[in-house]
């Protein structure tokens, strides 16, 4: 094995602009690759929050303060019809709470609201968005309940939205998989076709199919490392520079920490890794082994 | 004794150009032999039957106990590894060096690399290119590198060795010299050694056995005058 990992860097270095135009072609479509992943991510991300967060607020009489036997009985007759995922209570006091943490940097908007002014509240999870409108008719006929809330539409617009995505995503990868495949097939069928002298000799002098095409999938699968740590360095510099950026694009939704951001990365490079070591070395068995029967 | 090469009524076809039509014949181990014709008329093409470079149509070949007509791919690998091969245009890797070079079987049949340097060296010897061991083809001179090439070719001690005008592109002072060289390892290697070649010249002064070929068929198998 030492012996064909030799070659294969000798070889690369007696054809570097080759080498380098391959390594570039590998690490363009892994940046692609990244980016899509981190889209892919940043959706997901989204989408756990919009499927998690309480779809339905049900708002008491304001001027009732319902009783804890009356919450309880109304969260538990929910929760009987297994199509709610939480529901949570919020009392007069920490709805004036949240409205002032909300709307902290506006005196003005704070000075205007009183703490009674704000009704209780019950904030409902549904388990599936299709749930909403019949939970919602539902806890509307609770006694003290005056008004209630959901965002059927925009939930449905998101739920359509997260389904393209993964559509599109699931496109998008198998399709640059299959161009950085032939890519790989590609270059390394130049440096197979331009060794068939030598290829022949080979097999003439004993050399088994697995010794020919050793030392082309090493080299299919330096590329895909190569390409996959330059296209990783690429998206890390991208990710750095727009931290700013998606702290406030995700304030509220989740913490953007280091650890979250050093565990994205990794897990980044690791992909790029298997996929760049799978395509390198499929393109260079394949390559190899269509010269081989020819 | 058996045969180390024995062909029944073998045909080879390339489309509707018969070029080998129904060959018999034996080679015993040890022999060392001349493949002798004009040019088209097989010799090229039978040799590269005996390497399985080609795999005939009709017909029976059996080298070092090998069916060549239905060989899997080990098998073919453990044929060639018992075969070596002189090309007239010596087939040399030219971006390796000398030494390399002479590796080659070595190395394709996995010995360690203090193995290798021993025997290339005593195989350089051998051709008398034991100075040059670092050199590359593109320095070398038409009659260094079939020195090279046979170097090469005996380098795993194979059982049989197969030279296609080993002295096609050499004078003819190189050319019988390479030929020299081919006998002098016939009789310290006791190798089996077939040669093609027209040299006429050299066939009738070595007056070995000499199998001739026309238009695909054997027309003389001549014992030479040592057997």
């Amino acid at each position: 094995m030492n012996k064909h990992i030799k070659l294969a860097f000798s070889r690369i270095a007696r054809a570097p602009y080759q080498a380098m135009a391959a390594i570039l072609v590998m690490s363009m479509t892994m940046l692609l690759a990244g980016i899509f992943l981190a889209i892919g991510v940043i959706s997901q991300i989204l989408l756990v929050y919009f499927e998690t967060r309480p779809q339905i607020n049900a708002y008491f009489n304001q001027e009732l303060s319902p009783q804890p036997q009356q919450i309880e009985l109304i969260k538990a007759s929910l929760l009987a019809t297994g199509k709610v995922e939480d529901v949570k209570y919020v009392s007069k006091e920490q709805a004036f709470e949240e409205y002032k943490q909300q709307n902290a940097s506006d005196s003005l908007l704070v000075g205007a609201v009183t703490s009674g002014i704000l009704p209780a509240s019950l904030s409902i999870s549904v388990k599936d968005p299709k749930f909403m409108r019949e939970i919602a008719e539902d806890v509307k006929k609770e006694v003290g309940i005056d008004e209630v809330r959901f965002e059927e539409e925009i939930v449905d617009t998101l739920s359509h939205w997260t389904d393209s995505v993964r559509f599109v995503g699931l496109i998008l990868v198998g399709t640059h998989g299959l161009i950085t495949l032939l890519v790989v097939l590609l270059v390394i069928g130049i440096k197979v076709s331009s060794r068939r002298e030598e290829i022949s000799t080979l097999r003439l002098l004993g050399a088994s199919k697995r010794y020919i095409t050793a030392p082309f999938v090493i080299e299919g699968v330096i590329y895909g490392v190569a390409g996959a740590f330059l296209a990783w360095l690429v998206i890390l510099l991208g990710v750095l520079y727009t931290t700013s950026f998606w702290k406030f694009f995700l304030d509220g939704i989740m913490v953007l920490s280091v650890s979250n951001i050093m565990m994205f990365m990794v897990s980044v490079l690791l992909f790029e890794l298997v996929a760049g070591v799978l395509i390198g070395s499929i393109g260079g068995l394949i390559a190899t082994s269509r010269f081989i029967k020819s | 004794m058996e045969n180390l090469v024995s062909a029944q009524g073998v045909v080879k076809k390339f489309g509707s150009n018969v070029v080998l039509d129904s060959i018999t014949f034996e080679i015993k181990p040890g022999e060392f032999l001349f493949l002798t014709g004009p040019s088209g008329s097989g010799k090229t093409t039978l040799l590269r039957l005996l390497v399985r470079d080609l795999v005939l149509d009709a017909g029976e070949l059996k080298v070092i106990g090998f069916d060549t007509g239905g060989l899997k791919e080990n098998q073919m690998v453990n044929l060639r590894r018992q075969v070596g091969v002189v090309f007239q245009d010596f087939k040399l890797l030219n971006d390796r060096n000398i030494f390399e070079n002479v590796a080659l079987p070595l190395e394709i049949a996995g010995m360690k690399p203090e193995g290798i340097k021993k025997m290339v060296g005593e195989a350089l010897d051998m051709v008398g290119l034991s100075t040059k061991p670092l050199a590359f083809p593109a320095q070398l001179s038409g009659g260094e590198l079939q020195r090279v090439g046979l170097a090469r070719a005996i380098i795993s001690r194979p059982r049989l060795i197969l030279a296609d005008e080993p002295t096609g592109n050499l004078d003819p002072l190189t050319a019988k010299a390479i030929i020299k060289l081919l006998v002098d390892i016939h009789k310290n290697m006791q190798t089996t050694i077939v040669v093609a070649t027209h040299n006429a010249e050299i066939v009738d002064t070595l007056q070995l056995r000499v199998l001739s070929l026309k238009e695909g068929k054997i027309i003389k198998d001549k014992k030479g005058k040592y057997e």
